[in-house]
C-alpha cells in the first residue's frame, strides 16, 4: 500500500464472546493516544457465545471520524466465518489478517453461520468461480484484488505463549484479542510503547495480563516483521491533549451523574441496560479529594412498568429521576408516561431504539420508533422528545433533558438508538463550565399549598416531604389541590394549562436546541434527518461540495414539540423537490412529522432498515440517484 | 389530649353507604392519630378502584396512581426519601391481579412500606367482576356465571414473598384493625394487612353477616406467638403462619400471622453500598450550586479517568 493515508478502515471479526470487543477498546485507545480520531461500531447477534460478531472501525489523521466507510483497508479475522462473511469488504490493495489453521475450512462446515448468509456468500463465490474454502478465498483476494494475505499461525503463537508463562490450555482463548490487537498495531506501525499502554488501560490491576499480552505482541511483531507499518496513517493533523473514548451508553450515564440524577430504575434490555450498569459502578459520587458528595440509587425493578412508575415516585420527592429502555420496554411504560403527563412530573426516559416491531432485531440499530416516542400515551398532554446526533451532543442533551423536565414539569423522552449506544467514539472531554443545572420554579410549600395552582402556567413545585406541606396527586382530572374533580370548568382549565406549556417550551428553547443547520446557508439541496444519521450525512455533504454541489443538513434535535416555524423559515427558499430525508426506517418518518407539523411535503427519501449503520459510500450513491432525478426513494442495504 | 394534626380531609367519601371501606378509613385515621404521624412526612399511595380513592379522604400526602401500580410508585418514593412513612392501599384486583408481580417484589426487597389490601372478592369500581380472591365456583349476584378461576391466598402469598409482617384484619372491627395498622406502620420492613372488606353492593357471599360469624382472633389460642425471636426460629414460625393462613370458611383467623424483625430492609442494604445514603438521600442531596453541577471539572476527570486517554502523539512511533 504505497504512501500514507488520511484514514484507515479496519474490520475485526470473530465469534461473539471471543474478545472482539476487548480488541476494539484496546485498539481505539492506542490509536487515540497516538493522536488519531477513532470511531467503532459493534455489530452482533442476539447471542452470548459463538455467533459472528464484528467491529467496523475508522481511524483518521484529519478529524474525529463521524461515519464509517467500505471497503476497509484491513480485515482481521479470528475465524473462517469472518473471512467468508467479509472478504468482499476489503479494498483493493488492502490487507487480510487470518489464522492459517482455518485455511482448509469450507463454508458448509461452519455451523454458526445462518443458512441464508451461507447461501448468499456461496452464490457470490460461485459467480466468481471461487471454491468455498478459506484457502481459495485467500488466493482469489491475492490474485484478483491485489490484497495482501497475512496468515498467522494462531495456535503456534498461543502455544509459545503458554509455554513461556505456563498458561492453562483452556485459558488461552482469552489471548485471541491480543493477537488481533497486535497484528493490526504492527500493520499500522504503532509503537510497542503505545500498545502496552493500551493493554495497561484495559487490564488495569491485572498486571500479568499486561505482561503476557505484551509478550504476545512481540511474537506477532516478529512473525509480521516484513509488514511492520504496511499501512501508514498520516501524522495526525489535529491536536488534542486528552480525549474521552466512550460508547453512547457510557456518555449518557456519565452525563446523568453530572446532571444530578439520584434515582435510576431499569429492567434489563438491549441496548439500554449498559447505561445503568455503568451508573451502578459509579453510584458513590466523589469530589476531587475522594470524598463522597452523593449517591445514585440504581434499582433493577421487576419489569418496565415498575421501572417507570418508581422513577415517577422518586421524582415526586424532588430527586432527579430517570429510567432507561428500548422499544418493547417503552411500550410497557406508556401508561406511566400518561400519568406523569397528567401530574406534571419531571421524569426523563432515555429511549434507545433498536430494530422492531416486537423483539425484531434486538441487537441492531434503527430509528423506527420516532412516532412511538412522540405520540405514545392516551389523552393529550405535554411531553418533550429530544434526539442526539453524536456522543458529545448526547452528553449535553442528557443534562438538558433534566433541565427541561424540571423547568416545565413535563416528561422528557431522550430518543437515542443502538448505533449511538454501542459505538465507541473519541470526543473532547466535556467542559462542565458550560453546563447549567436548572430546577425550575420551586415552592417551599406550607399549609394550604396547592400543587396544581392555576395562578401560573407552571405551578411552583414543592416536593413530597416538604415541611408542613401536604399535597395530593391523582391520575384522574383534579383541582388545584390534586383532588379528583369532574367539573367541566376545572377540566378545561387544567387540561389546557398542561398542554399550553408546549407553547412556552417552543418560545423559550433556543434555536440550537431545536434545529441545527450544517453546511451552506442557501444550498442547492437540503437533507433533513435526526439522531445518528448526522455523521454520515455530513460526510456525504462534504463529498458533494467537493464536486460543486451545495448540500446542507438540517438536524432535527427537538422532535416534539416540533419546531414548525423555525423549520419553515430555514426552508423558505427551497422548493419541496429540493428537500430530502434520510432515516433508519422503512417509512422515513421524519418526513411525515415535518409534513403534519408544517404542511411541507418531503417526497425524496433515503431509507435503511437492515439494522446496520449507513456507510458513507452507499449514502453518496443513494443521494446521487435522487439528485440526478432517477429515483425518489432509495433503500440502502450494505453490511453483513 | 388534642391531636396535633387533623387527619380527615374535607373531601366527601363517595363510597356506597355501608361499604367496608368506611371501616378501613376510620381505623386508618385513628391509627395515624394515635401514632401522631406528621402528615407532611407520611404518604398514602393507592391504585385504582373504590379503595384507590382512600388518599383523598386523608389529610396526609396522597398519591392516587395507576391500576396495580401503587407499589412501584411507593418504592420510588420510599427509596428516594427513606424518612417518609409510606402506606399503600389497594383492592384485591389491584394488588393481586394486575399488580401481583409488584406485590411479590416488595416482599422480596423488604422495603419499609405498609400494604393494606381492601379484600372484597370483587372488582368494585368496574361493577362486581370476580377478583383474584373469590373462590372457584363462588357466584356473587353480579356474576352471570359462577367463578371459573381459583383464588389466591393473600396471606400465604405475602408469607412466601418475604413480607416480614403479615396480618389480617376485618373492616368492621375498627379498634382491632387500628391496632394492626399501628403495628404494621411501626414495623421495620415490608408489612402486609389483608383486610376483609364487605362490598355491600356486589358481594352477597362475603357479607358483614358472614364475617361476623366466621372471624376469630389468632391470639384466642393461648399458645399463639407470631414473633420471630431469633433468626433461627424464622422457618418454624413461618410454617406455623402458613398453616394458619390455610384456614378459611366457617372459621377465619384475624390478627398477626408472622413478624420477623431480623431481616435487613432494602434501605439498609442500600446504605451499606452507598456511603451517603443513610444520612443524605436522593430527595435532598444537593445537585447544584449557583446553577452549576456539584461535580467540579477536576473531580469529573478524576472520577471518569478510565475513559480519558492522554494523547502523546505519534513521535517515536
Ligand atoms: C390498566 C387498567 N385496566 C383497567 C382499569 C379499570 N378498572 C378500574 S377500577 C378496576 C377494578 C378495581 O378492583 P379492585 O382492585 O378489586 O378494587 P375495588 O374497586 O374493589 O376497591 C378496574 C379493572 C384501569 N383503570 N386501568
Ligand atoms: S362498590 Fe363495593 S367496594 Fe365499591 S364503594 Fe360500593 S360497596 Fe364499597
Amino acid at each position: 500500500m504505497g504512501g500514507s493515508l488520511k484514514e484507515v478502515g479496519i474490520l475485526l471479526g470473530g465469534p461473539q464472546g471471543s474478545g472482539i470487543e476487548t480488541s476494539m477498546w484496546i485498539l481505539s485507545r492506542v490509536l487515540v493516544s497516538k493522536g488519531y480520531g477513532v470511531i467503532a461500531d459493534r455489530e452482533y447477534f442476539s447471542n452470548i457465545t459463538g455467533r459472528h460478531s464484528y467491529i467496523q472501525m475508522l481511524a483518521s489523521s484529519v478529524k474525529p471520524p463521524r461515519s464509517l466507510k467500505y471497503p476497509v483497508e484491513i480485515l482481521a479475522s479470528m475465524d473462517a466465518e469472518t473471512v467468508f462473511t467479509h472478504f468482499t469488504d476489503i479494498s483493493e490493495g488492502g490487507i487480510l489478517i487470518y489464522d492459517v489453521n482455518t485455511s482448509s475450512r469450507r463454508i458448509d462446515e461452519i455451523p454458526s453461520m445462518e443458512d441464508a448468509t451461507r447461501e448468499r456468500v456461496a452464490r457470490i463465490l460461485s459467480d466468481k468461480n471461487v471454491e468455498p474454502s478459506v484457502e481459495s478465498v485467500v488466493k482469489y483476494l491475492e490474485r484478483d484484488k491485489r490484497i495482501l494475505p497475512l496468515g498467522l499461525d494462531f495456535s503456534a503463537l498461543l502455544k509459545t505463549l503458554s509455554e513461556q508463562y505456563r498458561i492453562d490450555a483452556r485459558a488461552l482463548s482469552r489471548f485471541l484479542s491480543g493477537i488481533i490487537v497486535s497484528s493490526v498495531a504492527v500493520v499500522l506501525g504503532l509503537s510497542e510503547e503505545a500498545v502496552v499502554q493500551g493493554f495497561e488501560q484495559q487490564f488495569g490491576e491485572r498486571k500479568h495480563l499486561v505482561e503476557q499480552n505484551t509478550a504476545l505482541y512481540r511474537l506477532v511483531r516478529d512473525a509480521l516483521s516484513n509488514h511492520y507499518g504496511a499501512v501508514r496513517l498520516d501524522e495526525p493533523g489535529f491536536s488534542m491533549e486528552k480525549a474521552m473514548v466512550v460508547t453512547g451508553n457510557d456518555v449518557v450515564a456519565i452525563a446523568k451523574i453530572v446532571a444530578g440524577v439520584r434515582y435510576q430504575s431499569y429492567y434489563p434490555i438491549t441496548p439500554a441496560a449498559d447505561e445503568s450498569f455503568l451508573l451502578e459502578r459509579y453510584d458513590n459520587i466523589v469530589d476531587e479529594t475522594g470524598e463522597v458528595v452523593g449517591s445514585v440509587v440504581v434499582v433493577q425493578t421487576e419489569d418496565e412498568i415498575a421501572a417507570v412508575n418508581s422513577a415517577i415516585g422518586a421524582a415526586l420527592t424532588g430527586a432527579r429521576a430517570s429510567t432507561t429502555t428500548s422499544g418493547p420496554g417503552f411500550d410497557l411504560m406508556v401508561e406511566g408516561l400518561s400519568w406523569a403527563g397528567m401530574n406534571e412530573v419531571p421524569l426523563v426516559i432515555t429511549y434507545y431504539q433498536r430494530g422492531g416491531p416486537s423483539t425484531g432485531q434486538p441487537t441492531r440499530g434503527s430509528q423506527s420508533d420516532l412516532f412511538n416516542a412522540v405520540f405514545a400515551g392516551h389523552g393529550e398532554f405535554a411531553r418533550v422528545v429530544l434526539s442526539s446526533s453524536d456522543h458529545l451532543e448526547a452528553f449535553y442533551d442528557t443534562i438538558e433533558a433534566f433541565n427541561i423536565a424540571e423547568k416545565y414539569q413535563v416528561p422528557v423522552i431522550h430518543l437515542l438508538d443502538k448505533f449511538l449506544a454501542n459505538t465507541v467514539a473519541v470526543m473532547p472531554v466535556p467542559d462542565l463550565g458550560g453546563v447549567g443545572i436548572e430546577r425550575g420554579v420551586l415552592a417551599k410549600g406550607g399549609p394550604g399549598y396547592k400543587r396544581f395552582s392555576l395562578e401560573s402556567l407552571i405551578s411552583p413545585r414543592a416536593f413530597i416531604g416538604a415541611r408542613d406541606t401536604v399535597m395530593w396527586y391523582t391520575g384522574d382530572e383534579h383541582d388545584e389541590h390534586g383532588h379528583i374533580a369532574e367539573d367541566p370548568e376545572i377540566r378545561v382549565k387544567m387540561y389546557s394549562k398542561r398542554i399550553e406549556k408546549l407553547n412556552l417550551i417552543q418560545r423559550e428553547l433556543p434555536l440550537e436546541r431545536k434545529l441545527r443547520l450544517h453546511g451552506p446557508g442557501s444550498p442547492d439541496y437540503l437533507v433533513v434527518g435526526w439522531g445518528s444519521v448526522k455523521g454520515v450525512v455530513l460526510d456525504a455533504i462534504e463529498y458533494f461540495s467537493e464536486k460543486g454541489l451545495r448540500m446542507a443538513y438540517l438536524d432535527v434535535k427537538l422532535l416534539w414539540p416540533f419546531p414548525s416555524e423555525e423549520f419553515l423559515k430555514i426552508t423558505s427558499g427551497l422548493p419541496d423537490s429540493r428537500i430530502l430525508a434520510v432515516e433508519h426506517s422503512y417509512g422515513v418518518n421524519i418526513a411525515e412529522l415535518v409534513s403534519m407539523s408544517t404542511g411541507r411535503r418531503i417526497v425524496k427519501r433515503v431509507s435503511k432498515y437492515t439494522g446496520r449503520p449507513i456507510m458513507l459510500d452507499e449514502l453518496v450513491k443513494g443521494l446521487e440517484e435522487i439528485v440526478s432525478g432517477r429515483r425518489e426513494r432509495v433503500v440502502l442495504t450494505y453490511g453483513a | 389530649m388534642e391531636p396535633r394534626w387533623s387527619y380527615k380531609s374535607n373531601v366527601w367519601p363517595d363510597w356506597c353507604p355501608g361499604c367496608g371501606n368506611f371501616g378501613i378509613l376510620t381505623a386508618l385515621l385513628k391509627a395515624l392519630e394515635e401514632l401522631s404521624l406528621d402528615p407532611s412526612q407520611t404518604v398514602i399511595v393507592s391504585g385504582i378502584g373504590c379503595s384507590g380513592k382512600t388518599p383523598h379522604f386523608v389529610n396526609v400526602n396522597g398519591v392516587h396512581t395507576l391500576h396495580g401500580r401503587a407499589i412501584p410508585f411507593a418504592t420510588g418514593i420510599k427509596l428516594a426519601n427513606p424518612g417518609l412513612k409510606v402506606i399503600v392501599h389497594g383492592g384485591d384486583g389491584d394488588l393481586l391481579g394486575i399488580g401481583a408481580g409488584h406485590f411479590v417484589a416488595l416482599g422480596r426487597r423488604n422495603i419499609d412500606v405498609t400494604v393494606i389490601l381492601h379484600d372484597n372478592g370483587v372488582y368494585g369500581l368496574t361493577k362486581g367482576q370476580a377478583s383474584p380472591t373469590l373462590p372457584l365456583k363462588a357466584r356473587t349476584k353480579s356474576l352471570a356465571k359462577p367463578n371459573i378461576q381459583q383464588p389466591v391466598n393473600p396471606v400465604l402469598l405475602a408469607l412466601s414473598s418475604g413480607y416480614t409482617f403479615v396480618a389480617r384484619g376485618y373492616a368492621f372491627d375498627g379498634a382491632y384493625l387500628k391496632n394492626l395498622i399501628k403495628m404494621a406502620v411501626q414495623h421495620r420492613g415490608a408489612a402486609f394487612i389483608d383486610v376483609l372488606q364487605p362490598c355491600i353492593t356486589f358481594n352477597d357471599v362475603y357479607t358483614a353477616d358472614f364475617y361476623r360469624k366466621a372471624v376469630y382472633k389468632l391470639e384466642s389460642d393461648p399458645g399463639w406467638d407470631p414473633v420471630v425471636k431469633t433468626s433461627e426460629e424464622a422457618s418454624v414460625k413461618l410454617m406455623r403462619a402458613v398453616e394458619k393462613s390455610l384456614e378459611w370458611g366457617d372459621r377465619i383467623p384475624v390478627g398477626v400471622f408472622y413478624v420477623n424483625p431480623h431481616v435487613s430492609t432494602f434501605e439498609e442494604r442500600l446504605g451499606e453500598r452507598l456511603r451517603k445514603y443513610p444520612v443524605q438521600n436522593p430527595s435532598n442531596t444537593p445537585i447544584e450550586s449557583a446553577g452549576k453541577p456539584v461535580l467540579s471539572q477536576e473531580a469529573f476527570e478524576k472520577m471518569f479517568k478510565e475513559f480519558i486517554v492522554r494523547v502523546s502523539g505519534t513521535q517515536g512511533r
